[in-house]
């Protein structure tokens, strides 16, 4: 305990972000994505990005997954700057994007081809991942025959497989019932625990983002910046109704109505 | 538990109304004696063409001559389906030529073929196979362009390299399309497979029998012929309907 302590993870720096501006082009009109944002994740942190549609917290993950590039600024992950996708930075997007043709099994197995790793480990690898998400029983299930939580939870494990340092994770639950995601948000908060690798997750939930993470970023849109960042200082696992996390929620969800802009694009609650 | 194919009975309507209707005209003398063939004398040319074999030698020539020009046809396709449909380069130098070149009908190279090959079997297999190459290379082609791009994330974000990509993602993701394709190719073949045999007119088969009936004014044999053309074609398609249906189990079966 007290070596642990004493070698300060949350000191180590994860993600660096420094000074990024990123601008799409559609139908002629050039629109800021981002403009000058700056953001640091410690190791092992878990960093929720909120904010209204528009203010580039999708973009900025994918800049860190590797599959967009700023126009301006650098984008870091654990000192290396980002310049392609790679195994150590796995991402969780919205919709599963499980391969249809795959078994759970093949799935989950996608991402291992660089690990060094024996076809007994792989397999061995495959099954204890399969087991971490509670699908113990369906390797062999193709997508169609999964749930949409059942889906989300093969891709949690494809995503887990090549151990990444980073999880990014893009609504991940964004598409789920609301019973069956507030219990893949304990699952993600036992994950995290588990596999101690740093998450950055996108979500329009603000009750989702104050029960998992540590940090919350409120961004705001045209162009996307960041607004605010609020620090959640409350033991997890947390519990809904206590009045700190109620207070927090307040506080996030009044900031992002405090926006310049009319509360029509405000979160979907 | 309910039976899975049940066949349904009003499909044979509109066969039966026809068969009834040429009996009324065929047995009553009431339309040309010449065309409207009575049912007797088409179950004569039928025993008469099973008897001598004739019946049995067309099929059999008619089929391997689609076996033999939809087997070529199909893997040039293929081959040149996958060439521009996974290579954008390639798509720039051959899909104009390509494109072109498809809105000829099949049987307008008919001249040219048999300058080059003869009046023959070369000439019919090359019909066949001309008549599967084109739809064979579009649907690949679509195949391989149309793979969603999720997915192909999803092959970057996992470090796949371009034959990985090619051989995880591409080629599953277009599968279905290149069945389509085969399938669609199986069809027109066929019909360049008879309308190749009745122009061409060298060795067996069943577009043969039809056009040797026409010489020889004899409308009973053409009615054979057409019904066998027929009823071959049908139940290469069913066999085909079939198949596809099964070619992919990671489908939601359709019900």
């Amino acid at each position: 305990m007290s070596l642990a302590a004493l070698s300060h993870p949350e000191q180590a720096v994860a993600i660096e972000v420094r000074g990024v501006s990123r601008t799409f082009t559609t139908a002629g009109a050039d629109v800021p994505a981002l403009r000058d944002v700056s953001l640091t994740v410690a190791e092992g942190e878990f960093v929720s990005l909120i904010g209204p549609s528009g203010c580039g917290k999708s973009t900025l993950l994918r800049m860190l997954a590797g599959l967009d590039q700023p126009d301006r600024g650098t984008v870091s992950v654990e000192g290396d700057k980002v310049a392609a996708p790679s195994l150590s930075r796995g991402i969780l997007f919205q919709d599963h994007r499980l391969l249809p043709w795959l078994t759970v099994e093949q799935n989950v197995d996608l991402g291992l081809h660089k690990s060094g790793l024996t076809t007994q480990q792989r397999q061995q690898r495959v099954s204890d991942l399969i087991a971490l998400v509670g699908l113990a029983g369906f390797e062999r299930a193709f997508p169609y025959q999964l749930s949409g939580g059942m889906s989300q939870r093969a891709a949690i494990a494809r995503s887990l497989a090549p151990q990444p340092r980073v999880l990014l994770l893009d609504e991940p639950l964004g598409a789920l019932d609301s019973l069956t995601r507030s219990k893949l948000q304990t699952e993600l908060l036992r994950i995290w625990k588990h596999e101690r690798i740093t998450m950055l997750m996108v979500t329009h939930d603000v009750e989702e983002a104050v029960f998992l993470s540590d940090r919350v970023v409120v961004m705001e849109p045209r162009p996307g910046r960041i607004a605010d960042i609020v620090d959640i200082p409350l033991p997890k696992p947390r519990h809904r109704g206590d009045p700190a996390f109620v207070d927090i929620k307040l506080r996030l969800l009044t900031s992002l109505e405090v926006e310049t802009d009319p509360p029509a694009n405000i979160v979907e609650h | 538990m309910r039976t899975r194919t049940r066949l349904d009975l009003r499909g044979l309507v509109l066969p039966a109304t026809i068969l009834l209707a040429w009996w009324v005209v065929s047995a009553n003398g009431l339309g040309n004696n010449y065309i409207f063939v009575s049912f007797s004398r088409i179950g004569a040319a039928i025993a008469q063409f099973v008897n001598d074999g004739t019946l049995l030698a067309g099929t059999t020539a008619t089929l391997l001559r689609l076996l033999i020009g939809f087997a070529l046809g199909a893997a040039s396709g293929l081959a040149i389906g996958l060439l521009i449909g996974l290579s954008s380069a390639a798509g720039r130098v051959i899909s104009p030529t390509f494109h072109a070149l498809r809105q000829i009908a099949v049987f307008a190279w008919m001249p040219l073929l048999t300058a080059w090959l003869g009046i023959g079997g070369q000439t019919m297999i090359a019909l066949i196979a001309i008549g599967a190459f084109y739809p064979t290379v579009v649907n690949v082609e679509a195949g391989c362009r149309g793979v969603p791009l999720p997915y192909l994330e999803v092959g970057r974000v996992m470090e796949l390299s371009r034959w990985q990509t090619i051989r995880r993602i591409i080629l599953p993701a277009a599968a279905p399309s290149i069945l389509a394709g085969l399938e669609l190719a199986v069809a027109t073949a066929w019909l360049s497979t008879i309308g190749a045999e009745y122009f061409i007119s060298a060795g067996d088969g069943l577009g043969i029998i039809l056009a040797a009936s026409r010489m020889r004014g004899s409308m009973d044999g053409v009615i054979v012929g057409i019904l066998a053309i027929g009823l071959v074609g049908f139940a290469l398609n069913r066999l085909l309907a079939f198949a596809s249906r099964r070619a992919f189990k990671w489908r939601a079966p359709s019900t």
